[in-house]
């Protein structure tokens, strides 16, 4: 206590000036129109910036909240896409997409697997699509209560019905196991035209993907095969490497026209 | 002492009475208005108190921020002098801080203008800046508290020879 007196005591010039200041300023913020504006501008730019200091620091801490809401809600778009996008599958054949997030991937190895944290109990079903925001990733091989295991588009035993989107040419894209960027694109006949640039996406002919969903574009391709087909090589928009959240696209139909298919 | 009370209360009552009712209506150039009363702070002798000072310093400023509706502007600048005086006095007399009074014979020249100026540079330029309050005017800022400086000091100056001498 002793100590504190002695202090102001000491200081009492300071602290006399300080209150005779704000006495002063508080005479002009009150009295001159020109300090009132120009103080409150002042005042104005510090909280702003004191405010946007404290809410960049809470924001950071709401990143978790935040990208759980905006996958949320790209989950909802999703689900309207599919139903103006899609339009040659019936509007209930593809009635849920589920969101999962990557737990295990890779892609160094020629049968590449990812494992996403949802399973049956999530109402994965074996043998769905699954894409990403950027377009196709794999198609869900096993499933357990909690969990389910995709065969990645990096997976040389994973062959996918594709075309080219500007002329509707089918082929179908296998994986070399060379590089994790580039896939094969096989069966376009040389008849065809094809340039640089062109975008190949799902061809609809398979259980797992409707029409048009992103694979990649053409980056190069070879027209001297003997055996009357292009070599193409195409790559893959999703980056493989940083997967994170995927959506599970559900086809009531799959058991009927596997039933079908059986008879 | 209270023969030194009167007399200093004297000298502050004229000076004041000179800049409200002739230096106050002088408008060199239009905008050159000596402020005299800065000499009330230049001649406080050191060793008395420097709170009295402070004191002194605002209720000088309020009547003459009364006098001329500058809402504080005078009042601030004369609290900051007072505030800074101890070390206006350091910087400039160095060695010789400790003397009774700041136009005491025999110290030099060159410190006593020192100290004048730095005095009666920092209010200037303290009053125009709070007078402009604009970060834009900067440089009108600076070239009004130079001229009315001087104008300021030349008065002083003159004053502070006349009571020397008397």
């Amino acid at each position: 206590m002793q100590f504190i007196i002695n202090s102001i005591v000491k200081n009492r010039n300071l602290i006399i000036y300080l209150i005779l200041s704000f006495i002063t300023f508080s005479f002009l913020y009150n009295n001159s129109t020109l300090h009132f504006n120009e103080l409150g501008k002042i005042s104005t730019y510090l909280s702003a910036t004191s405010s946007k200091f404290s809410s960049s620091i809470t924001s950071y801490f709401n990143l978790k909240k935040e990208n759980e809401k905006l996958i949320s809600e790209n989950l909802q778009l999703k689900k309207m896409e599919s139903n103006y996008k899609y339009t040659q599958i019936k509007e209930d054949t593809l009635n849920s997409i589920n969101s999962a997030k990557v737990i295990v991937n890779s892609i160094n190895k020629s049968k590449n697997i990812i494992i996403i944290d949802k399973g049956k109990l999530d109402s994965i079903n074996l043998d769905t699509g699954v894409i990403s925001s950027k377009g196709v990733v794999g198609i869900v091989k096993n499933v357990t209560n909690n969990y389910a295991s995709i065969i990645s588009l990096l997976n040389t035993d994973l062959r996918l019905n594709a075309i080219l989107k500007n002329t509707s040419t089918i082929g179908s894209v296998t994986w070399d196991g060379l590089n994790a960027r580039i896939l094969k694109l096989n069966d376009i006949p040389l008849s065809s035209t094809i340039k640089v640039g062109d975008t190949v996406v799902t061809g609809g002919m398979s259980f797992y993907f409707p029409k048009g969903i992103p694979i990649g574009k053409i980056i190069n391709y070879d027209n001297s095969s003997l055996e009357g087909y292009y070599e193409i090589d195409v790559e893959i928009f999703n980056d493989f490497s940083s997967l994170s959240n995927l959506y599970i696209l559900n086809r009531t139909d799959n058991n009927e026209i596997q039933s079908l298919l059986n008879e | 002492m209270n023969r030194e009370l009167l007399k200093n209360i004297l000298f502050y009552t004229i000076i004041l009475a000179l800049q409200l009712l002739i230096f106050n209506q002088f408008k060199l150039f239009g905008f050159i208005t000596p402020f005299i009363y800065l000499i009330i702070f230049v001649h406080y002798k050191i060793t008395y108190d420097k709170t009295i000072l402070l004191i002194l310093g605002f209720l000088i400023g309020l009547i003459i921020d009364l006098s001329m509706q500058t809402y504080g502007c005078h009042t601030f600048s004369t609290i900051t002098i007072c505030y800074l005086r101890g070390r206006i006095e350091k910087n400039s007399f160095g060695v010789n801080a400790n003397l009774p009074s700041a136009m005491i014979k025999d110290t030099p020249l060159f410190s006593r203008i020192s100290f004048f100026l730095s005095l009666i540079a920092i209010h200037s330029i303290i009053y125009y800046s709070l007078i402009f309050f604009n970060i834009n005017l900067l440089s009108t800022i600076f070239l009004y508290a130079f001229i009315n400086s001087i104008a300021t000091f030349i008065i002083i100056w003159i004053i502070s020879r006349l009571i020397s001498n008397n």
